[in-house]
Protein backbone atom coordinates (compact mmCIF):
# COMPACT_ATOMS: atom_id res chain seq x y z
CA UNK A 1 0.00 0.00 0.00
CA UNK A 2 2.69 2.37 0.75
CA UNK A 3 4.54 1.51 -2.50
CA UNK A 4 1.61 2.41 -4.21
CA UNK A 5 1.00 5.56 -2.53
CA UNK A 6 4.62 6.28 -3.26
CA UNK A 7 4.90 6.04 -6.99
CA UNK A 8 1.43 7.50 -7.36
CA UNK A 9 2.65 10.32 -4.66
CA UNK A 10 -0.82 10.09 -3.28
CA UNK A 11 -0.86 12.85 -0.76
CA UNK A 12 -4.72 13.29 1.20
CA UNK A 13 -4.33 17.35 1.59
CA UNK A 14 -4.03 17.37 -2.84
CA UNK A 15 -6.98 14.97 -3.02
CA UNK A 16 -8.76 17.44 -0.54
CA UNK A 17 -7.75 20.11 -2.32
CA UNK A 18 -9.11 18.93 -5.91
CA UNK A 19 -12.55 17.79 -3.60
CA UNK A 20 -13.13 21.82 -2.96
CA UNK A 21 -12.40 22.27 -6.40
CA UNK A 22 -14.85 19.74 -6.99
CA UNK A 23 -17.27 21.40 -4.87
CA UNK A 24 -16.56 24.83 -6.15
CA UNK A 25 -17.43 23.70 -9.74
CA UNK A 26 -20.69 22.06 -8.40
CA UNK A 27 -21.53 24.89 -6.57
CA UNK A 28 -21.31 27.58 -8.83
CA UNK A 29 -22.73 25.08 -11.94
CA UNK A 30 -25.89 24.31 -9.81
CA UNK A 31 -26.61 27.53 -8.73
CA UNK A 32 -25.39 30.00 -11.83
CA UNK A 33 -26.41 27.27 -14.50
CA UNK A 34 -28.42 24.52 -13.66
CA UNK A 35 -30.99 25.60 -11.04
CA UNK A 36 -32.04 28.87 -13.16
CA UNK A 37 -31.76 27.69 -16.30
CA UNK A 38 -33.93 24.80 -15.24
CA UNK A 39 -36.08 27.75 -13.90
CA UNK A 40 -36.78 29.23 -16.95
CA UNK A 41 -37.01 25.74 -18.76
CA UNK A 42 -39.14 24.52 -16.62
CA UNK A 43 -41.39 28.06 -17.46
CA UNK A 44 -41.60 28.08 -20.71
CA UNK A 45 -42.85 24.33 -20.86
CA UNK A 46 -45.58 25.13 -18.09
CA UNK A 47 -45.81 28.71 -20.71
CA UNK A 48 -46.35 26.00 -24.22
CA UNK A 49 -48.59 23.98 -22.14
CA UNK A 50 -50.68 26.52 -20.83
CA UNK A 51 -50.96 28.07 -24.21
CA UNK A 52 -51.52 24.48 -25.82
CA UNK A 53 -54.21 24.15 -23.20
CA UNK A 54 -55.59 27.57 -24.17
CA UNK A 55 -55.57 26.63 -28.19
CA UNK A 56 -57.49 23.71 -27.36
CA UNK A 57 -60.02 25.79 -24.94
CA UNK A 58 -60.33 28.70 -27.78
CA UNK A 59 -60.94 26.32 -30.65
CA UNK A 60 -63.84 24.53 -28.57
CA UNK A 61 -65.59 27.97 -27.70
CA UNK A 62 -65.12 29.48 -31.18
CA UNK A 63 -66.61 25.96 -32.55
CA UNK A 64 -69.17 26.33 -30.14
CA UNK A 65 -69.62 30.27 -30.90
CA UNK A 66 -69.98 28.99 -34.92
CA UNK A 67 -72.56 26.78 -33.76
CA UNK A 68 -74.44 29.00 -32.22
CA UNK A 69 -74.03 31.96 -34.03
CA UNK A 70 -75.20 29.43 -37.20
CA UNK A 71 -78.74 28.43 -34.80
CA UNK A 72 -78.92 32.14 -34.18
CA UNK A 73 -78.39 33.05 -37.70
CA UNK A 74 -81.34 30.43 -38.49
CA UNK A 75 -83.30 31.59 -35.75
CA UNK A 76 -83.48 35.04 -36.51
CA UNK A 77 -84.15 34.40 -40.49
CA UNK A 78 -87.44 32.69 -39.95
CA UNK A 79 -88.30 35.01 -37.30
CA UNK A 80 -87.46 37.60 -40.02
CA UNK A 81 -89.49 35.72 -42.07
CA UNK A 82 -92.06 35.57 -40.17
CA UNK A 83 -92.16 39.57 -39.20
CA UNK A 84 -91.96 40.22 -43.04
CA UNK A 85 -95.02 37.95 -43.69
CA UNK A 86 -96.96 39.03 -41.19
CA UNK A 87 -96.05 42.94 -41.88
CA UNK A 88 -97.04 41.81 -45.73
CA UNK A 89 -100.22 40.79 -44.35
CA UNK A 90 -100.99 43.86 -41.84
CA UNK A 91 -100.12 46.25 -44.87
CA UNK A 92 -102.06 44.53 -47.29
CA UNK A 93 -104.97 45.07 -44.93
CA UNK A 94 -104.54 48.05 -44.18
CA UNK A 95 -104.43 49.25 -48.11
CA UNK A 96 -107.90 47.36 -48.37
CA UNK A 97 -109.28 49.50 -45.42
CA UNK A 98 -107.47 52.24 -46.57
CA UNK A 99 -108.70 52.02 -50.33
CA UNK A 100 -112.47 51.28 -48.89
CA UNK A 101 -112.53 54.05 -46.70
CA UNK A 102 -111.16 56.65 -49.53
CA UNK A 103 -113.80 55.08 -51.99
CA UNK A 104 -116.43 55.80 -49.11
CA UNK A 105 -115.28 59.31 -48.54
CA UNK A 106 -114.82 60.04 -52.50
CA UNK A 107 -118.96 58.64 -52.68
CA UNK A 108 -119.73 60.73 -49.94
CA UNK A 109 -117.83 63.98 -51.87
CA UNK A 110 -119.72 62.96 -54.87
CA UNK A 111 -123.09 63.15 -53.11
CA UNK A 112 -122.52 66.21 -51.54
CA UNK A 113 -121.23 67.68 -54.64
CA UNK A 114 -124.53 66.34 -56.31
CA UNK A 115 -127.03 67.61 -53.52
CA UNK A 116 -125.15 71.15 -53.80
CA UNK A 117 -125.49 71.71 -57.46
CA UNK A 118 -129.02 70.76 -56.90
CA UNK A 119 -129.53 73.32 -54.63
CA UNK A 120 -128.11 75.72 -56.91
CA UNK A 121 -129.79 74.68 -59.20
CA UNK A 122 -132.71 75.11 -57.61
CA UNK A 123 -132.30 78.72 -56.17
CA UNK A 124 -130.80 79.19 -59.94
CA UNK A 125 -134.05 78.36 -61.41
CA UNK A 126 -135.94 80.56 -58.38
CA UNK A 127 -134.06 83.17 -59.59
CA UNK A 128 -134.38 82.96 -63.04
CA UNK A 129 -138.07 82.67 -62.69
CA UNK A 130 -137.65 86.11 -60.66
CA UNK A 131 -135.84 87.30 -63.03
CA UNK A 132 -138.08 86.34 -66.07
CA UNK A 133 -141.26 87.38 -64.24
CA UNK A 134 -139.31 91.22 -63.61
CA UNK A 135 -139.02 91.08 -67.10
CA UNK A 136 -142.12 89.88 -68.33
CA UNK A 137 -143.85 92.57 -65.87
CA UNK A 138 -141.46 95.47 -67.55
CA UNK A 139 -142.11 94.39 -70.53
CA UNK A 140 -145.81 94.36 -70.34
CA UNK A 141 -145.69 97.69 -68.70
CA UNK A 142 -144.22 99.03 -71.66
CA UNK A 143 -147.12 97.44 -73.68
CA UNK A 144 -149.60 98.65 -71.88
CA UNK A 145 -148.37 101.71 -70.99
CA UNK A 146 -147.85 101.69 -67.17
CA UNK A 147 -151.67 100.94 -66.32
CA UNK A 148 -150.52 98.26 -63.42
CA UNK A 149 -151.06 98.92 -59.66
CA UNK A 150 -148.09 97.04 -57.42
CA UNK A 151 -150.77 94.21 -56.38
CA UNK A 152 -151.07 93.13 -59.64
CA UNK A 153 -147.44 92.61 -60.32
CA UNK A 154 -146.83 90.91 -57.03
CA UNK A 155 -149.63 88.86 -57.56
CA UNK A 156 -148.65 87.60 -61.61
CA UNK A 157 -144.94 86.96 -59.68
CA UNK A 158 -146.93 84.09 -57.30
CA UNK A 159 -148.65 82.88 -60.24
CA UNK A 160 -145.53 82.82 -61.94
CA UNK A 161 -143.47 81.06 -59.57
CA UNK A 162 -146.41 78.40 -58.86
CA UNK A 163 -146.38 77.12 -62.62
CA UNK B 1 9.11 5.69 -10.76
CA UNK B 2 9.17 7.95 -14.11
CA UNK B 3 9.02 7.13 -17.71
CA UNK B 4 11.79 8.20 -19.44
CA UNK B 5 11.23 9.38 -23.04
CA UNK B 6 14.13 9.12 -25.81
CA UNK B 7 16.68 11.32 -25.74
CA UNK B 8 15.87 13.25 -28.55
CA UNK B 9 12.26 13.90 -27.41
CA UNK B 10 11.46 16.46 -25.00
CA UNK B 11 15.03 18.19 -24.63
CA UNK B 12 15.42 21.72 -24.48
CA UNK B 13 18.04 23.03 -25.45
CA UNK B 14 19.31 26.04 -22.92
CA UNK B 15 22.33 26.95 -24.70
CA UNK B 16 21.95 30.52 -24.14
CA UNK B 17 21.92 30.92 -20.80
CA UNK B 18 23.48 27.16 -19.16
CA UNK B 19 25.74 26.61 -22.34
CA UNK B 20 26.05 23.47 -23.39
CA UNK B 21 24.25 21.85 -20.20
CA UNK B 22 20.76 20.40 -21.44
CA UNK B 23 17.37 20.07 -19.88
CA UNK B 24 15.36 17.16 -19.62
CA UNK B 25 11.80 16.38 -19.51
CA UNK B 26 10.48 13.45 -17.98
CA UNK B 27 6.69 12.05 -18.57
CA UNK B 28 6.35 11.28 -15.04
CA UNK B 29 2.90 8.98 -13.33
CA UNK B 30 2.83 11.72 -10.69
CA UNK B 31 2.02 15.31 -11.18
CA UNK B 32 4.84 17.29 -11.01
CA UNK B 33 5.34 19.81 -7.76
CA UNK B 34 5.20 23.79 -9.08
CA UNK B 35 5.37 25.62 -5.73
CA UNK B 36 5.40 24.87 -2.10
CA UNK B 37 4.12 26.34 1.08
CA UNK B 38 5.16 24.82 4.09
CA UNK B 39 3.37 21.93 4.33
CA UNK B 40 1.20 22.60 1.34
CA UNK B 41 2.58 21.26 -2.27
CA UNK B 42 1.30 22.63 -5.53
CA UNK B 43 1.20 20.21 -8.31
CA UNK B 44 0.82 20.90 -12.18
CA UNK B 45 -2.13 19.11 -11.87
CA UNK B 46 -3.57 20.89 -9.03
CA UNK B 47 -3.44 24.05 -11.16
CA UNK B 48 -4.57 22.96 -13.87
CA UNK B 49 -7.56 21.66 -11.82
CA UNK B 50 -7.83 25.88 -10.50
CA UNK B 51 -7.86 26.83 -14.47
CA UNK B 52 -10.68 24.72 -15.12
CA UNK B 53 -12.69 25.49 -12.12
CA UNK B 54 -11.94 29.34 -12.95
CA UNK B 55 -13.10 28.27 -17.41
CA UNK B 56 -15.85 26.76 -15.16
CA UNK B 57 -16.57 29.81 -13.12
CA UNK B 58 -16.40 32.51 -16.01
CA UNK B 59 -18.82 29.91 -18.02
CA UNK B 60 -21.71 29.82 -15.91
CA UNK B 61 -21.64 33.53 -14.81
CA UNK B 62 -21.69 34.50 -18.48
CA UNK B 63 -24.33 31.95 -18.97
CA UNK B 64 -26.40 33.23 -16.27
CA UNK B 65 -26.17 36.90 -17.37
CA UNK B 66 -27.54 35.98 -20.67
CA UNK B 67 -30.28 33.96 -19.38
CA UNK B 68 -33.68 34.91 -21.40
CA UNK B 69 -37.15 33.52 -21.83
CA UNK B 70 -36.19 32.77 -25.65
CA UNK B 71 -32.92 31.05 -25.32
CA UNK B 72 -29.60 32.23 -27.69
CA UNK B 73 -25.95 31.00 -28.11
CA UNK B 74 -24.64 29.57 -25.25
CA UNK B 75 -27.74 29.28 -23.68
CA UNK B 76 -29.32 27.02 -26.27
CA UNK B 77 -26.40 25.05 -26.10
CA UNK B 78 -26.73 24.72 -22.53
CA UNK B 79 -30.32 23.95 -22.95
CA UNK B 80 -29.37 20.96 -25.06
CA UNK B 81 -27.23 19.43 -22.71
CA UNK B 82 -29.38 19.77 -19.18
CA UNK B 83 -31.97 18.30 -21.91
CA UNK B 84 -29.71 15.43 -23.28
CA UNK B 85 -28.38 14.50 -19.60
CA UNK B 86 -32.01 14.48 -17.75
CA UNK B 87 -32.62 11.88 -20.77
CA UNK B 88 -29.73 9.42 -20.74
CA UNK B 89 -30.25 9.73 -16.71
CA UNK B 90 -33.57 8.82 -17.42
CA UNK B 91 -32.42 5.74 -19.37
CA UNK B 92 -30.87 4.84 -16.36
CA UNK B 93 -33.23 5.50 -13.41
CA UNK B 94 -36.35 5.03 -15.24
CA UNK B 95 -37.56 7.78 -13.24
CA UNK B 96 -37.96 11.40 -14.00
CA UNK B 97 -38.06 12.44 -10.33
CA UNK B 98 -34.78 10.98 -9.02
CA UNK B 99 -33.48 11.91 -12.93
CA UNK B 100 -33.54 15.34 -11.57
CA UNK B 101 -31.98 15.02 -8.45
CA UNK B 102 -29.06 13.04 -9.67
CA UNK B 103 -28.17 14.95 -13.08
CA UNK B 104 -26.55 18.03 -11.23
CA UNK B 105 -23.79 15.94 -10.22
CA UNK B 106 -23.48 13.97 -12.99
CA UNK B 107 -23.35 17.57 -15.36
CA UNK B 108 -20.62 19.03 -12.88
CA UNK B 109 -18.40 15.65 -13.20
CA UNK B 110 -18.78 15.54 -16.59
CA UNK B 111 -17.81 19.14 -17.52
CA UNK B 112 -14.88 19.30 -14.66
CA UNK B 113 -13.08 15.73 -16.05
CA UNK B 114 -13.81 17.03 -19.76
CA UNK B 115 -12.31 20.32 -19.08
CA UNK B 116 -9.24 18.72 -16.86
CA UNK B 117 -9.27 15.98 -19.94
CA UNK B 118 -8.46 18.41 -22.43
CA UNK B 119 -6.24 21.28 -21.23
CA UNK B 120 -3.96 18.09 -20.36
CA UNK B 121 -4.00 18.14 -24.18
CA UNK B 122 -3.85 21.54 -25.07
CA UNK B 123 -0.17 22.39 -26.71
CA UNK B 124 0.60 24.33 -24.04
CA UNK B 125 2.96 21.79 -22.63
CA UNK B 126 6.08 24.68 -23.83
CA UNK B 127 4.81 26.74 -20.74
CA UNK B 128 6.99 25.91 -17.64
CA UNK B 129 9.72 25.88 -15.33
CA UNK B 130 13.24 24.19 -15.26
CA UNK B 131 14.37 23.14 -11.83
CA UNK B 132 17.16 21.35 -10.98
CA UNK B 133 16.44 17.12 -10.67
CA UNK B 134 18.20 14.15 -9.32
CA UNK B 135 19.74 14.16 -13.40
CA UNK B 136 20.43 17.34 -13.97
CA UNK B 137 18.10 20.67 -15.10
CA UNK B 138 14.36 18.91 -15.39
CA UNK B 139 11.77 20.84 -17.48
CA UNK B 140 8.56 21.03 -15.47
CA UNK B 141 5.32 21.87 -17.39
CA UNK B 142 3.60 23.99 -15.59
CA UNK B 143 -0.16 22.43 -17.04
CA UNK B 144 -0.83 18.78 -16.41
CA UNK B 145 -4.16 17.43 -17.40
CA UNK B 146 -5.78 16.80 -13.80
CA UNK B 147 -7.48 13.72 -14.46
CA UNK B 148 -3.76 12.65 -15.27
CA UNK B 149 -2.91 12.88 -11.62
CA UNK B 150 -4.17 10.21 -9.38
CA UNK B 151 -4.87 12.28 -6.40
CA UNK B 152 -8.01 13.82 -8.53
CA UNK B 153 -9.23 10.54 -9.67
CA UNK B 154 -8.81 9.10 -6.19
CA UNK B 155 -10.96 12.59 -4.68
CA UNK B 156 -13.95 12.02 -7.77
CA UNK B 157 -13.92 8.53 -6.83
CA UNK B 158 -14.22 8.70 -3.32
CA UNK B 159 -16.51 11.85 -3.60
CA UNK B 160 -18.69 9.69 -6.37
CA UNK B 161 -18.98 6.38 -3.98
CA UNK B 162 -19.81 8.43 -0.50
CA UNK B 163 -22.02 10.84 -2.18
CA UNK B 164 -24.20 7.70 -4.09
CA UNK B 165 -24.16 6.71 -0.26
CA UNK B 166 -25.49 9.54 1.36
CA UNK B 167 -27.98 10.14 -1.40
CA UNK B 168 -29.24 6.45 -0.46
CA UNK B 169 -29.18 7.91 2.96
CA UNK B 170 -31.46 11.29 2.18
CA UNK B 171 -33.52 8.59 -0.61
CA UNK B 172 -33.81 5.58 1.87
CA UNK B 173 -32.98 6.53 5.52
CA UNK B 174 -29.92 5.69 7.85
CA UNK B 175 -31.25 2.24 8.93
CA UNK B 176 -32.05 0.75 5.39
CA UNK B 177 -28.15 2.45 3.33
CA UNK B 178 -26.71 1.24 7.18
CA UNK B 179 -28.21 -2.39 6.50
CA UNK B 180 -27.06 -2.92 2.82
CA UNK B 181 -23.48 -3.42 4.52
CA UNK B 182 -23.70 -4.38 8.00
CA UNK B 183 -27.04 -6.17 7.55
CA UNK B 184 -28.78 -6.42 11.16
CA UNK B 185 -32.30 -6.68 9.84
CA UNK B 186 -31.50 -10.11 8.20
CA UNK B 187 -29.83 -11.23 11.64
CA UNK B 188 -32.83 -9.74 13.29
CA UNK B 189 -35.47 -12.10 11.01
CA UNK B 190 -33.87 -15.32 12.73
CA UNK B 191 -36.20 -15.38 15.46
CA UNK B 192 -38.74 -13.97 14.10
CA UNK B 193 -39.13 -16.37 10.86
CA UNK B 194 -37.59 -19.98 12.35
CA UNK B 195 -40.63 -21.34 13.04
CA UNK B 196 -42.31 -20.83 9.37
CA UNK B 197 -39.10 -20.57 7.80
CA UNK B 198 -35.82 -22.75 9.43
CA UNK B 199 -33.81 -22.52 6.36
CA UNK B 200 -33.50 -19.10 7.57
CA UNK B 201 -30.75 -20.00 10.14
CA UNK B 202 -28.56 -20.85 7.26
CA UNK B 203 -30.17 -17.44 4.52
CA UNK B 204 -29.60 -14.50 7.30
CA UNK B 205 -25.77 -14.77 8.20
CA UNK B 206 -25.06 -15.31 4.53
CA UNK B 207 -27.51 -12.62 3.40
CA UNK B 208 -25.62 -10.62 6.51
CA UNK B 209 -21.75 -11.59 5.27
CA UNK B 210 -23.24 -10.31 1.83
CA UNK B 211 -23.84 -7.04 3.20
CA UNK B 212 -19.91 -6.85 4.80
CA UNK B 213 -18.64 -7.80 1.61
CA UNK B 214 -20.81 -5.29 -0.27
CA UNK B 215 -18.26 -2.35 1.81
CA UNK B 216 -15.26 -4.38 -0.19
CA UNK B 217 -17.26 -3.82 -3.33
CA UNK B 218 -17.56 0.00 -2.55
CA UNK B 219 -14.12 0.11 -1.89
CA UNK B 220 -13.54 -2.09 -5.29
CA UNK B 221 -15.76 1.14 -6.62
CA UNK B 222 -13.27 4.09 -5.54
CA UNK B 223 -10.59 2.07 -7.60
CA UNK B 224 -11.89 1.30 -10.60
CA UNK B 225 -12.87 4.30 -11.31
CA UNK B 226 -10.02 6.36 -10.14
CA UNK B 227 -7.38 4.11 -11.72
CA UNK B 228 -9.72 3.76 -14.69
CA UNK B 229 -9.54 7.13 -15.58
CA UNK B 230 -6.28 8.37 -14.68
CA UNK B 231 -5.07 5.15 -16.68
CA UNK B 232 -6.94 6.27 -19.77
CA UNK B 233 -5.82 9.86 -19.43
CA UNK B 234 -2.17 9.48 -18.53
CA UNK B 235 -1.79 6.81 -21.47
CA UNK B 236 -3.58 9.30 -23.86
CA UNK B 237 -0.63 11.76 -22.47
CA UNK B 238 2.25 9.54 -23.31
CA UNK B 239 0.87 8.61 -26.65
CA UNK B 240 0.99 11.89 -27.38
CA UNK B 241 4.13 12.89 -26.22
CA UNK B 242 5.49 9.74 -27.76
CA UNK B 243 4.26 10.08 -31.23
CA UNK B 244 5.05 13.62 -31.05
CA UNK B 245 8.86 12.74 -29.89
CA UNK B 246 8.92 10.21 -33.36
CA UNK B 247 7.23 12.64 -35.85
CA UNK B 248 7.07 16.35 -34.81
CA UNK B 249 4.56 17.47 -37.31
CA UNK B 250 1.19 16.50 -38.75
CA UNK B 251 0.98 12.70 -37.57
CA UNK B 252 0.19 13.78 -33.88
CA UNK B 253 -2.89 15.17 -35.25
CA UNK B 254 -5.05 12.88 -35.78
CA UNK B 255 -4.00 11.02 -32.40
CA UNK B 256 -4.71 14.37 -30.87
CA UNK B 257 -8.06 13.88 -31.94
CA UNK B 258 -8.73 10.53 -30.59
CA UNK B 259 -7.43 11.86 -27.55
CA UNK B 260 -9.95 14.73 -27.38
CA UNK B 261 -12.43 11.87 -28.01
CA UNK B 262 -11.29 9.91 -25.54
CA UNK B 263 -10.94 12.75 -22.89
CA UNK B 264 -14.81 12.98 -23.89
CA UNK B 265 -15.70 9.48 -23.45
CA UNK B 266 -13.75 9.01 -20.09
CA UNK B 267 -15.82 12.20 -18.90
CA UNK B 268 -19.16 10.16 -20.19
CA UNK B 269 -18.33 6.54 -18.70
CA UNK B 270 -17.24 8.47 -15.15
CA UNK B 271 -20.86 10.65 -15.55
CA UNK B 272 -22.73 7.30 -16.15
CA UNK B 273 -21.09 5.01 -13.27
CA UNK B 274 -22.05 7.88 -11.06
CA UNK B 275 -25.67 8.17 -12.30
CA UNK B 276 -25.76 4.15 -11.72
CA UNK B 277 -23.86 4.23 -8.54
CA UNK B 278 -26.55 7.11 -7.34
CA UNK B 279 -29.42 4.92 -8.82
CA UNK B 280 -28.55 2.07 -6.85
CA UNK B 281 -27.97 3.93 -3.41
CA UNK B 282 -31.43 5.33 -3.84
CA UNK B 283 -33.16 1.89 -4.59
CA UNK B 284 -34.15 -0.51 -1.97
CA UNK B 285 -33.29 -4.09 -2.16
CA UNK B 286 -35.78 -5.07 0.35
CA UNK B 287 -39.12 -3.49 -1.77
CA UNK B 288 -37.66 -5.06 -4.71
CA UNK B 289 -37.33 -8.44 -3.19
CA UNK B 290 -41.01 -7.77 -1.40
CA UNK B 291 -41.69 -7.14 -4.62
CA UNK B 292 -40.80 -9.86 -6.53
CA UNK B 293 -42.14 -12.63 -3.65
CA UNK B 294 -45.32 -11.19 -3.92
CA UNK B 295 -45.14 -11.39 -8.09
CA UNK B 296 -44.20 -15.41 -6.84
CA UNK B 297 -46.84 -15.59 -4.81
CA UNK B 298 -49.54 -14.02 -7.45
CA UNK B 299 -48.06 -16.31 -9.78
CA UNK B 300 -49.09 -19.70 -7.45
CA UNK B 301 -51.76 -18.85 -7.15
CA UNK B 302 -52.87 -18.05 -10.68
CA UNK B 303 -50.88 -21.76 -11.06
CA UNK B 304 -53.45 -23.43 -8.75
CA UNK B 305 -56.67 -21.52 -10.35
CA UNK B 306 -55.88 -22.77 -13.40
Amino acid sequence: MESIINAFHIDYKIILAQMLNFGIVFVVLYFYAIKPLGKIMKERGDKIEKGVKDAKTNAEILDKSKAEYEEILIKAKSEADKIFQEGKKEAQTKKTAMLEEAKNEVALIIENGKKTLEADKTKMVEEAKKEIVTLVISATKKLLGEKIDGSLNEKTIKEFNNL
Amino acid sequence: MTIKETAQENILENGAQEGTEQVSHEVTIFAEPIKHFENFTITNALFSSWVVVFIIIAISVILRSKLREIPKGIQNLFEIIVEGTVSICDQVTNNRKLSLKIFPFAISVFFFILLNNWLGIMPIGGFGLIEEGAHGLAFIPIFRGGTADINMTLALAVMAVFGANIFGAFSLGIWKTFNKYVNLKALGQIGKKIRKDPTIILVAPITFFVGLFEIIGEVAKIASLSFRLFGNVFAGEVLLASIAALVAFFIPIPFLFLEIFVGMIQAFIFSILLVVYFTIGASDHDHEEGHEVKHEEEHDKVVIIN
